[in-house]
Protein backbone atom coordinates (compact mmCIF):
# COMPACT_ATOMS: atom_id res chain seq x y z
CA UNK A 1 0.00 0.00 0.00
CA UNK A 2 2.61 2.75 1.00
CA UNK A 3 5.41 2.58 2.36
CA UNK A 4 6.01 1.73 6.48
CA UNK A 5 6.80 4.51 8.61
CA UNK A 6 9.16 2.67 10.30
CA UNK A 7 11.50 -0.52 9.44
CA UNK A 8 8.94 -3.41 10.96
CA UNK A 9 12.00 -5.18 12.45
CA UNK A 10 14.28 -2.52 13.96
CA UNK A 11 12.17 0.32 13.48
CA UNK A 12 14.52 3.02 12.20
CA UNK A 13 12.55 5.19 10.50
CA UNK A 14 12.48 4.96 6.97
CA UNK A 15 9.40 6.80 5.04
CA UNK A 16 11.10 9.28 4.04
CA UNK A 17 13.91 7.63 1.94
CA UNK A 18 11.29 5.94 -0.52
CA UNK A 19 10.67 8.73 -2.65
CA UNK A 20 14.54 8.82 -3.39
CA UNK A 21 15.16 4.90 -3.60
CA UNK A 22 11.99 5.14 -6.25
CA UNK A 23 13.34 7.96 -8.38
CA UNK A 24 16.74 6.59 -8.80
CA UNK A 25 15.34 3.17 -9.03
CA UNK A 26 13.57 4.75 -12.41
CA UNK A 27 16.70 6.47 -13.54
CA UNK A 28 18.23 2.33 -14.01
CA UNK A 29 21.00 3.30 -10.89
CA UNK A 30 21.90 -0.29 -9.21
CA UNK A 31 20.08 -1.52 -6.50
CA UNK A 32 22.38 -2.07 -4.04
CA UNK A 33 24.06 0.83 -4.44
CA UNK A 34 21.10 3.12 -3.45
CA UNK A 35 20.16 1.16 -1.02
CA UNK A 36 24.34 1.23 0.81
CA UNK A 37 23.59 5.20 0.15
CA UNK A 38 20.19 5.65 2.00
CA UNK A 39 22.06 4.29 4.84
CA UNK A 40 20.08 1.04 4.93
CA UNK A 41 22.63 -1.50 6.26
CA UNK A 42 20.38 -4.18 8.09
CA UNK A 43 18.84 -6.72 5.47
CA UNK A 44 15.11 -6.16 7.78
CA UNK A 45 15.15 -2.33 6.29
CA UNK A 46 16.38 -3.54 2.89
CA UNK A 47 14.08 -6.18 2.48
CA UNK A 48 10.93 -3.67 2.92
CA UNK A 49 12.31 -1.59 -0.18
CA UNK A 50 12.93 -4.79 -2.18
CA UNK A 51 9.39 -5.88 -1.56
CA UNK A 52 7.58 -3.12 -1.59
CA UNK A 53 4.94 -1.78 -4.03
CA UNK A 54 3.13 1.22 -4.18
CA UNK A 55 -0.55 0.66 -4.37
CA UNK A 56 -1.66 3.39 -2.89
CA UNK A 57 -2.21 5.60 -5.65
CA UNK A 58 -4.53 3.01 -7.05
CA UNK A 59 -5.97 2.22 -4.32
CA UNK A 60 -7.37 5.52 -3.75
CA UNK A 61 -9.41 5.72 -6.57
CA UNK A 62 -11.74 3.03 -5.66
CA UNK A 63 -14.49 3.92 -2.83
CA UNK A 64 -13.37 3.41 0.83
CA UNK A 65 -15.58 1.46 3.38
CA UNK B 1 37.98 -0.02 36.83
CA UNK B 2 35.69 0.61 33.62
CA UNK B 3 37.22 2.12 30.30
CA UNK B 4 35.76 3.26 27.19
CA UNK B 5 36.92 3.75 23.82
CA UNK B 6 35.24 5.35 20.90
CA UNK B 7 35.14 3.09 17.97
CA UNK B 8 33.25 5.58 15.80
CA UNK B 9 30.92 8.45 16.53
CA UNK B 10 29.22 9.68 13.13
CA UNK B 11 27.38 12.78 14.64
CA UNK B 12 25.76 13.47 10.96
CA UNK B 13 24.18 9.73 10.91
CA UNK B 14 23.84 9.20 14.53
CA UNK B 15 25.60 6.67 14.97
CA UNK B 16 28.28 5.89 18.03
CA UNK B 17 30.21 2.59 18.66
CA UNK B 18 32.59 2.22 21.20
CA UNK B 19 34.23 -0.68 23.13
CA UNK B 20 33.52 -1.30 27.01
CA UNK B 21 36.34 -2.63 29.26
CA UNK B 22 35.92 -3.65 32.40
CA UNK B 23 32.53 -4.29 32.90
CA UNK B 24 30.31 -7.69 33.43
CA UNK B 25 27.52 -8.46 31.39
CA UNK B 26 24.85 -7.70 33.90
CA UNK B 27 26.36 -4.13 33.60
CA UNK B 28 26.21 -3.92 29.70
CA UNK B 29 22.45 -5.08 29.69
CA UNK B 30 21.02 -2.95 32.21
CA UNK B 31 22.85 0.22 30.07
CA UNK B 32 20.78 -1.41 26.81
CA UNK B 33 17.81 -1.71 28.92
CA UNK B 34 17.86 1.54 30.26
CA UNK B 35 18.47 3.17 26.89
CA UNK B 36 15.34 1.18 25.11
CA UNK B 37 13.32 1.67 28.25
CA UNK B 38 13.64 4.45 30.16
CA UNK B 39 15.19 7.17 27.98
CA UNK B 40 12.09 9.61 27.76
CA UNK B 41 11.43 11.16 24.20
CA UNK B 42 8.27 13.30 22.09
CA UNK B 43 5.87 11.40 19.90
CA UNK B 44 2.89 12.18 19.23
CA UNK B 45 -0.20 10.56 21.63
CA UNK B 46 -3.52 11.93 21.09
CA UNK B 47 -4.93 12.75 17.44
CA UNK B 48 -8.32 14.41 16.94
CA UNK B 49 -9.08 14.07 13.15
CA UNK B 50 -11.49 16.71 12.35
CA UNK B 51 -11.33 15.71 8.97
CA UNK B 52 -10.02 12.58 6.78
CA UNK B 53 -11.80 11.20 3.54
CA UNK B 54 -8.43 9.52 2.32
CA UNK B 55 -8.08 6.27 1.09
CA UNK B 56 -6.33 5.55 4.77
CA UNK B 57 -8.67 4.93 7.47
CA UNK B 58 -8.46 7.07 10.43
CA UNK B 59 -6.55 4.40 13.15
CA UNK B 60 -4.11 3.53 10.13
CA UNK B 61 -3.42 7.49 9.82
CA UNK B 62 -3.16 7.65 13.58
CA UNK B 63 -0.66 4.79 14.07
CA UNK B 64 1.53 6.16 11.13
CA UNK B 65 1.46 9.65 12.82
CA UNK B 66 2.53 8.50 16.14
CA UNK B 67 5.74 7.26 14.73
CA UNK B 68 6.85 10.22 13.41
CA UNK B 69 10.15 10.90 15.43
CA UNK B 70 9.87 14.09 16.60
CA UNK B 71 13.53 16.18 18.00
CA UNK B 72 13.15 16.08 21.88
CA UNK B 73 14.02 19.23 24.26
CA UNK B 74 14.29 17.61 27.60
CA UNK B 75 15.10 20.95 29.51
CA UNK B 76 11.88 22.32 28.36
CA UNK B 77 9.39 19.19 29.67
CA UNK B 78 8.03 16.61 32.00
CA UNK B 79 6.30 13.84 31.75
CA UNK B 80 3.13 13.99 32.44
CA UNK B 81 2.73 11.92 35.52
CA UNK B 82 5.30 13.87 37.18
CA UNK B 83 3.85 17.17 36.08
CA UNK B 84 3.01 20.06 38.01
CA UNK B 85 -0.65 19.57 36.41
CA UNK B 86 -0.65 15.96 37.68
CA UNK B 87 -1.28 14.44 34.35
CA UNK B 88 -3.59 17.32 33.23
CA UNK B 89 -2.24 18.85 30.21
CA UNK B 90 -0.02 21.78 30.44
CA UNK B 91 2.35 23.81 28.15
CA UNK B 92 4.89 22.19 30.24
CA UNK B 93 4.19 18.77 29.38
CA UNK B 94 2.89 18.43 25.84
CA UNK B 95 2.49 20.44 22.42
CA UNK B 96 0.30 21.07 19.99
CA UNK B 97 0.78 20.48 16.34
CA UNK B 98 -1.67 20.98 13.51
CA UNK B 99 -2.04 19.75 10.03
CA UNK B 100 -4.08 20.60 7.48
CA UNK B 101 -3.87 19.60 3.57
CA UNK B 102 -5.75 19.54 0.56
CA UNK B 103 -5.47 17.22 -2.41
CA UNK B 104 -3.68 16.58 -4.26
CA UNK B 105 -1.00 16.01 -2.44
CA UNK B 106 1.53 13.87 -0.64
CA UNK B 107 0.81 14.64 3.22
CA UNK B 108 4.96 15.02 4.50
CA UNK B 109 5.93 15.03 8.38
CA UNK B 110 6.88 18.41 7.47
CA UNK B 111 3.44 19.75 6.81
CA UNK B 112 2.99 19.19 11.00
CA UNK B 113 3.04 22.59 12.50
CA UNK B 114 4.63 22.97 16.25
CA UNK B 115 3.53 25.50 18.64
CA UNK B 116 7.21 25.03 19.72
CA UNK B 117 9.80 25.69 17.13
CA UNK B 118 11.80 22.83 19.35
CA UNK B 119 10.12 20.05 18.82
CA UNK B 120 9.91 19.36 15.03
CA UNK B 121 9.37 15.92 13.20
CA UNK B 122 13.36 14.59 12.42
CA UNK B 123 12.58 13.49 9.19
CA UNK B 124 10.94 16.60 7.46
CA UNK B 125 10.52 13.63 4.13
CA UNK B 126 7.98 11.05 5.97
CA UNK B 127 4.96 10.40 3.70
CA UNK B 128 1.81 10.06 5.95
CA UNK B 129 -0.34 9.52 3.15
CA UNK B 130 -1.07 10.59 -0.45
CA UNK B 131 -4.38 12.70 -0.96
CA UNK B 132 -6.32 13.01 -4.15
CA UNK B 133 -8.39 15.77 -5.66
CA UNK B 134 -10.93 16.92 -3.23
CA UNK B 135 -10.11 14.77 -0.61
CA UNK B 136 -8.25 16.60 2.32
CA UNK B 137 -6.89 15.86 6.01
CA UNK B 138 -7.56 18.04 8.98
CA UNK B 139 -5.50 16.76 12.00
CA UNK B 140 -4.54 18.78 15.50
CA UNK B 141 -2.30 16.36 17.38
CA UNK B 142 -1.06 15.98 21.02
CA UNK B 143 2.67 15.19 21.17
CA UNK B 144 3.96 14.51 25.08
CA UNK B 145 6.96 12.28 26.54
CA UNK B 146 7.06 9.20 27.22
CA UNK B 147 9.62 6.19 27.63
CA UNK B 148 9.84 2.98 25.36
CA UNK B 149 8.25 0.76 28.18
CA UNK B 150 5.29 2.23 27.43
CA UNK B 151 5.25 2.04 23.32
CA UNK B 152 8.18 1.08 21.00
CA UNK B 153 7.48 5.06 19.22
CA UNK B 154 9.46 6.73 22.32
CA UNK B 155 12.45 4.33 22.43
CA UNK B 156 15.54 6.66 21.11
CA UNK B 157 17.30 4.62 19.36
CA UNK B 158 18.40 1.04 18.36
CA UNK B 159 21.25 -0.36 21.09
CA UNK B 160 23.29 -4.03 20.71
CA UNK B 161 26.40 -4.77 21.92
CA UNK B 162 28.36 -8.00 21.77
CA UNK B 163 31.59 -9.50 23.43
CA UNK B 164 34.96 -8.18 21.33
CA UNK B 165 36.13 -11.11 19.03
CA UNK B 166 39.81 -11.97 18.77
CA UNK B 167 41.77 -14.03 15.92
CA UNK B 168 43.64 -16.63 17.74
CA UNK B 169 45.74 -17.96 14.56
CA UNK B 170 48.28 -20.05 15.31
CA UNK B 171 50.05 -22.09 12.42
CA UNK B 172 47.34 -22.05 9.45
CA UNK B 173 47.92 -24.72 6.23
CA UNK B 174 46.27 -22.76 4.02
CA UNK B 175 45.59 -19.03 4.85
CA UNK B 176 44.42 -18.34 1.37
CA UNK B 177 41.46 -20.95 2.05
CA UNK B 178 40.23 -18.65 5.13
CA UNK B 179 40.62 -15.38 3.67
CA UNK B 180 38.79 -16.41 0.74
CA UNK B 181 35.31 -17.92 2.61
CA UNK B 182 36.14 -14.40 4.59
CA UNK B 183 34.25 -11.21 3.27
CA UNK B 184 36.51 -9.22 0.71
CA UNK B 185 39.18 -7.16 3.31
CA UNK B 186 38.87 -8.61 6.37
CA UNK B 187 42.30 -10.79 5.69
CA UNK B 188 45.42 -10.55 4.16
CA UNK B 189 47.53 -13.05 3.81
CA UNK B 190 51.79 -11.21 3.80
CA UNK B 191 53.93 -14.43 4.16
CA UNK B 192 51.52 -17.07 4.52
CA UNK B 193 50.20 -15.94 7.61
CA UNK B 194 47.11 -14.35 8.21
CA UNK B 195 46.92 -10.73 8.66
CA UNK B 196 43.28 -9.10 9.68
CA UNK B 197 41.54 -6.11 9.74
CA UNK B 198 40.37 -5.25 13.08
CA UNK B 199 37.62 -3.13 12.70
CA UNK B 200 36.22 -5.35 10.14
CA UNK B 201 36.91 -8.68 12.01
CA UNK B 202 34.57 -6.57 14.56
CA UNK B 203 31.98 -5.75 12.57
CA UNK B 204 31.16 -9.35 11.22
CA UNK B 205 30.24 -12.53 13.00
CA UNK B 206 32.43 -14.98 11.22
CA UNK B 207 33.63 -17.37 13.96
CA UNK B 208 31.93 -20.25 12.40
CA UNK B 209 33.67 -19.23 8.98
CA UNK B 210 37.18 -18.90 10.16
CA UNK B 211 37.10 -22.47 11.86
CA UNK B 212 35.42 -24.55 9.32
CA UNK B 213 37.86 -22.61 6.79
CA UNK B 214 40.86 -23.24 8.48
CA UNK B 215 40.15 -26.90 9.88
CA UNK B 216 39.80 -25.30 13.82
CA UNK B 217 43.53 -24.31 13.52
CA UNK B 218 42.03 -20.30 13.69
CA UNK B 219 39.93 -19.49 16.20
CA UNK B 220 37.49 -16.47 17.25
CA UNK B 221 37.58 -16.05 21.00
CA UNK B 222 35.30 -14.12 22.44
CA UNK B 223 37.17 -11.62 25.32
CA UNK B 224 35.70 -10.01 28.30
CA UNK B 225 34.81 -6.28 26.75
CA UNK B 226 31.63 -5.31 24.93
CA UNK B 227 31.47 -3.50 21.88
CA UNK B 228 28.32 -1.19 22.10
CA UNK B 229 26.99 -0.16 18.69
CA UNK B 230 23.87 2.86 19.68
CA UNK B 231 21.89 4.35 16.21
CA UNK B 232 19.86 6.98 17.37
CA UNK B 233 16.77 7.60 15.75
CA UNK B 234 17.15 11.58 15.86
CA UNK B 235 15.05 12.55 18.39
CA UNK B 236 18.06 13.04 21.20
CA UNK B 237 22.25 13.09 19.63
CA UNK B 238 23.69 9.26 21.05
CA UNK B 239 25.24 11.30 23.47
CA UNK B 240 22.39 12.99 25.58
CA UNK B 241 20.43 9.29 25.13
CA UNK B 242 23.22 7.58 26.66
CA UNK B 243 24.17 10.54 29.12
CA UNK B 244 19.97 10.07 30.13
CA UNK B 245 20.34 6.46 30.65
CA UNK B 246 22.51 6.42 33.10
CA UNK B 247 20.50 9.58 34.77
CA UNK B 248 17.80 7.24 35.18
CA UNK B 249 19.48 3.86 36.00
CA UNK B 250 21.10 6.46 38.82
CA UNK B 251 17.62 7.60 40.00
CA UNK B 252 16.37 4.11 39.87
CA UNK B 253 19.34 2.99 42.59
CA UNK B 254 18.63 6.06 44.49
CA UNK B 255 15.02 5.09 44.84
CA UNK B 256 15.94 1.64 45.69
CA UNK B 257 18.68 2.60 48.08
CA UNK B 258 16.19 4.82 50.05
CA UNK B 259 13.45 2.14 50.08
CA UNK B 260 16.01 -0.44 52.39
CA UNK B 261 17.00 2.08 54.39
Amino acid sequence: MIIPMRCWSCSKPISHLFESYKERMEKGEERKKVLDELGLERYCCRAIFLGHVDLLETASEFKKF
Amino acid sequence: MMTIEILESDVKNNKLSFVLKGADSAFANSLRRSVLRDVPTMAIEDLEIRKNNSILYDEMIAHRIGLIPLTTDLKGYNISEDCKCKGEGCASCQVKLTLKVEGPATVYASDFKSKDPKIKPVFPGMQITKLLKGQKLEIEATAVLGTGKQHSKWAPGHIYYKNKPVLNAGNVKNPEKVAQACPPGVFEVKNGKLVANQALLMKYDLAGTIEEASNGEAKIEETDDFIFYLESFGQLSCRETLEKATETFESQLIEFQKLIK
